[in-house]
């Protein structure tokens, strides 16, 4: 959380009473999670606010984003994982946070995303998952069928 | 547990050099005692693109200790020109043979091939990505050379660039360690500089160069490479390079007795024929020693211990 009492989000984005906050999103990258959400039928009902560019000690800027949902689908939280490092979700309940889980970068990913080699078998053969370990370097994946190696921005992402 | 051969990435060093110890044994071995390692396994050969030397490679392995062949090496008449998914097709096969080979001009069949069944696999390259049993048989051609694979001056010439042949055996010999390169190329077929940065502590050094002439005198090995016209957008750039990196009995001339070349065939003029009686001429030789290693590569896979 900001110490900036200027540029704290609670003044800005009003708080829920039941839901989840996602906290600490790489600034620029709120509207990517927001798609991600949006891609799930049965949250489209739901309540969303999102709050841009706010100053952020550890970040510099950071994207807010919260739902009025009782409930995330499992694997969104996988996908918005590959979002980027340390975004943070907290599940509020009566105004208080009654849960907070931090997300870090998966060492595999699991059918959650496209491999961006278009002669790899898992883009040339139907039912094949591409599969995804963490390569050496910071956030980069390679596919363990043809071996290349991405950036994890690079991966298109496969939405439900 | 069965195993596979996918992936150089797999194997580590103590695995590589198994393979080397085994073919050596396999070598020295009388023909007739080899003939009886397989004496009634079927090695099914699933090449659905060309590579007439490769599939000939295997096939020769496979006979020499005994076994049976089968398969196709054009998928024009088989049930993948209909449209059967890759899967079925090895889970097929699978109850036809006890080890299978398979070529693809995608990446990553051999990967999925050997996740679709229970008996091994070998992947005899996956379109850019991988063909492990080549770079096991340079490996073992270095060693049969020089007595050994360690502290070696080598020259890959040519197409840097895209030649996974030279990638491959590249990123091998940095587990070996201790080697010094010197990569010859014009300067549109570089190495690439991820294969460069890949050798940081490794204990290998290189320097790159466009000259053919210094890596002659200088090296121990001259590992060539063709260089493919497909490669330059523009044909002049092609004209000019093309006859920079051959070699013929003339450019040999003073070159130390100690140097070897190698070559992966099929060479098109990158080496003169007279070069062929020289003493430096090792690609014949390179060619038997594949056949000893994918012998060595059938019995290790299928488990027969020696
Ligand atoms: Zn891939």
């Amino acid at each position: 959380m900001s110490t900036d009492k200027n540029s704290n989000p609670v003044l800005h984005i009003p708080k829920i009473e039941e839901g989840f906050v996602f906290d600490h999103i790489p600034a620029g990258l709120g509207p990517r999670v927001l798609e991600l959400l949006r891609s799930y039928p049965e949250l489209a009902e739901a309540v969303v606010t999102v709050g841009l560019n706010y100053r952020s000690g550890k970040l510099g800027s950071k994207d807010m984003l919260k739902i009025e949902v009782t409930d995330l689908p499992e694997s969104l939280i996988r996908l918005i994982s590959l979002v980027g490092p340390g975004i943070t979700i907290k599940k509020i309940s009566g105004f208080e946070v009654v849960r907070k889980l931090g997300l870090e970068l998966p060492d595999a990913i699991d059918n959650l995303a496209r491999c961006r080699n278009p002669n790899c078998v898992t883009n040339t053969e139907r039912h094949v998952a591409a599969r995804f370990e963490r390569s050496g370097k910071a956030a980069s994946y390679r596919c363990l069928f043809c071996e290349r190696v991405f950036d994890l921005k690079e991966l298109e992402l496969l939405l439900p | 547990m069965k195993r596979d051969l996918i992936s150089l990435n797999d194997l580590s060093l103590e695995t590589i050099q198994g393979y080397l110890e085994l073919a050596a044994r396999v070598e020295s071995m009388p023909a007739e005692e080899r003939r009886r390692l397989l004496a009634g396994r079927i090695l099914a050969v699933l090449f659905y693109e060309p590579s007439t030397r490769t599939r000939l490679s295997f096939e020769s392995a496979m006979f020499r200790l005994g076994g049976n062949v089968l398969g196709f090496s054009e998928t024009g008449s088989t049930s993948v020109a209909k449209g059967e998914s890759l899967a079925d097709t090895i889970r097929t096969v699978e109850q036809y043979a006890d080890i299978i080979v398979i070529r693809h001009p995608k990446e990553g069949t051999a990967r999925l091939s050997a996740a679709s069944c229970s008996i091994p696999v070998i992947n005899a390259g996956d379109g850019t990505n991988q063909h492990p049993s080549q770079t096991l048989l340079d490996l073992y051609t270095i060693r049969k050379l020089f007595g050994r694979i360690q502290g070696l001056r080598i020259a890959f010439v040519g197409d840097l660039k895209y030649s996974r042949t030279v990638h491959s055996l590249l990123q091998a010999l940095g587990k070996f360690g201790n080697a010094t390169f010197r990569f010859v190329s014009p300067e549109s077929l570089r190495m690439p500089s991820y294969l460069r940065d890949g050798l940081a502590g490794s204990g290998c050094t290189f320097t790159e160069t466009v000259d053919l002439g210094s890596a002659l005198a200088e090296c121990d090995l001259v590992y060539m490479t063709r260089i493919q016209k497909e490669r330059f957008p523009d044909i002049l750039e092609y004209e000019k390079v093309k006859n920079a990196y051959c070699i013929d009995a003339r450019l040999l001339r003073g070159v130390p007795e100690r140097l070897r070349i190698m070559h992966p065939l099929p060479r098109v003029n990158e080496i003169a024929p007279d070069v062929d009686p020289t003493v430096h001429a090792a690609y014949f030789p390179q060619v038997g020693y594949g056949v000893t290693m994918r012998q060595a590569i059938l019995l290790d896979l299928l488990g027969v211990k020696q």
